[in-house]
């Protein structure tokens, strides 16, 4: 490759992105993030108010762009959201245990490795690799709970959004989710 | 890879106005739609082709006329083979001409089956004579186009596109006689059946 070719790489190589969505869409993917993000924090206030624990994270928010507003989308599939979370999490953690010495190695071990391991195993879900940094970056509270973080947030939080995407992403006509599970 | 020549591009537009039909937001550019339809594209067209060889399709069982024979000879043979044309070989076995009715009419100087039925009342002599005097290697159609027994759909199509006969005789490297391609035969065995996967 000619570095000539390099940067014309940069220009890009299609005209349009993809066309708007109609307005219907957009009104469900509304829908469909607020009551999934209500959710969440209906239970976290529930259950973990007062507590070290804390079912909100960043990385739903990013979730909730996939699953309510690009649901054909590969990433945004149970499979995904799910285990994607789920690894990345793990990882997040094993890097703050392995090396907190070190923020800037740990952060950046638990981004690049939890994408490895979501493309290894076809859960790649780009929200994830927020929940893997949060694991490194974020509170004590966080770095005090371990692997706890794995299943409160990690699982407990996607596991929420998904019932909330499959009871309202399947109401329009329109739409149907997921494509598929597994 | 077959076909590609024919293969439409699409345009930005083509694929933007088709995921407009397509209601919810699709993640992925043009640019990668189009390399997913020429790539599947191509792999339909395999499918669709697949098994399509010469030496599938082609008759077996042929027995050539020789250079040296004389078309009277040549003539009880074709009539008997039951095909429009033979292959002609040579001392070796190597083709080296097809003999057909159209052949025999040229050799008469006449232009279609009528014609040469009103020159035959005419003059049965001049017939007679002409078919005892001439050789199959005067009369046979040159130069010969012949297919490889591997030859694919889109190599027959080429052959028989680029002459008018209705068979090809189908040879192995040195030319050797292994059969007759007719061209029904070819368009016979192109089946929508292949659509399914499993075919």
């Amino acid at each position: 490759m000619s570095l000539r070719e390099y940067f014309k790489k940069m220009k890009g190589s299609t005209k349009g992105s993809p066309p708007r969505v109609s307005n219907d869409e957009i009104f469900w993917s509304w829908i469909g993030a607020f009551l999934g993000i209500s959710a969440v924090a209906g239970l976290n206030r529930l259950y973990f108010d007062g507590t070290d624990l804390s079912l909100m994270i960043g990385s739903l928010g990013a979730s909730s762009v996939l699953i309510y507003g690009a649901i054909r989308s590969p990433l945004a599939q149970p499979r995904n959201l799910m285990g994607g979370h789920f690894l990345s999490a793990i990882i997040g953690v094993t890097c703050w245990k392995l090396f907190h010495a070190h923020p800037w190695l740990a952060e950046s071990m638990a981004v690049a490795t939890s994408i490895a391991v979501m493309h290894a195993t076809k859960t790649l879900h780009p929200p994830a690799a927020a929940t893997a940094l949060i694991a490194v970056a974020g509170s004590p509270a966080i770095h005090h709970a371990g692997y706890l973080y794995v299943i409160v947030p990690a699982t407990i939080s996607p596991l929420v959004l998904l019932i909330v995407a499959l009871l309202v992403n399947n109401i329009p006509a329109s739409r149907r989710y997921p494509e598929i599970w597994f | 890879m077959m076909h590609e020549d024919d293969e439409t591009e699409l345009t930005d537009g083509d694929i933007l106005d088709a995921m407009q039909h397509i209601p919810g937001y699709l993640d992925i550019s043009t640019e990668d739609f189009r390399s997913i339809y020429h790539l599947a594209h191509r792999h339909a067209v395999e499918r669709l082709f697949r098994g399509i060889t010469a030496g599938r399709l082609m008759r077996t069982g042929i027995v050539p006329l020789q250079t040296a024979m004389t078309l009277d000879k040549a003539a009880h043979h074709l009539a008997g083979s039951g095909y429009k044309g033979l292959p002609v070989v040579d001392a070796e076995g190597i083709v080296v001409g097809m003999l057909t009715e159209t052949d025999f009419m040229k050799r008469l100087n006449a232009r279609n089956f009528m014609e040469l039925l009103l020159k035959l009342l005419d003059d049965m002599y001049e017939f007679t004579h002409r078919c005892h005097e001439t050789l199959v290697s005067d009369a046979m159609t040159q130069p010969i186009v012949t297919i490889d027994r591997n030859a694919g759909f889109t190599d027959i199509m080429k052959r028989f596109d680029s002459h008018p006969g209705r068979s090809m005789p189908v040879v192995d490297m040195d030319g050797r006689l292994l059969g007759l391609l007719l061209r029904k035969d070819f368009i016979a065995a192109y089946k929508p059946r292949n659509t399914d996967e499993s075919a």
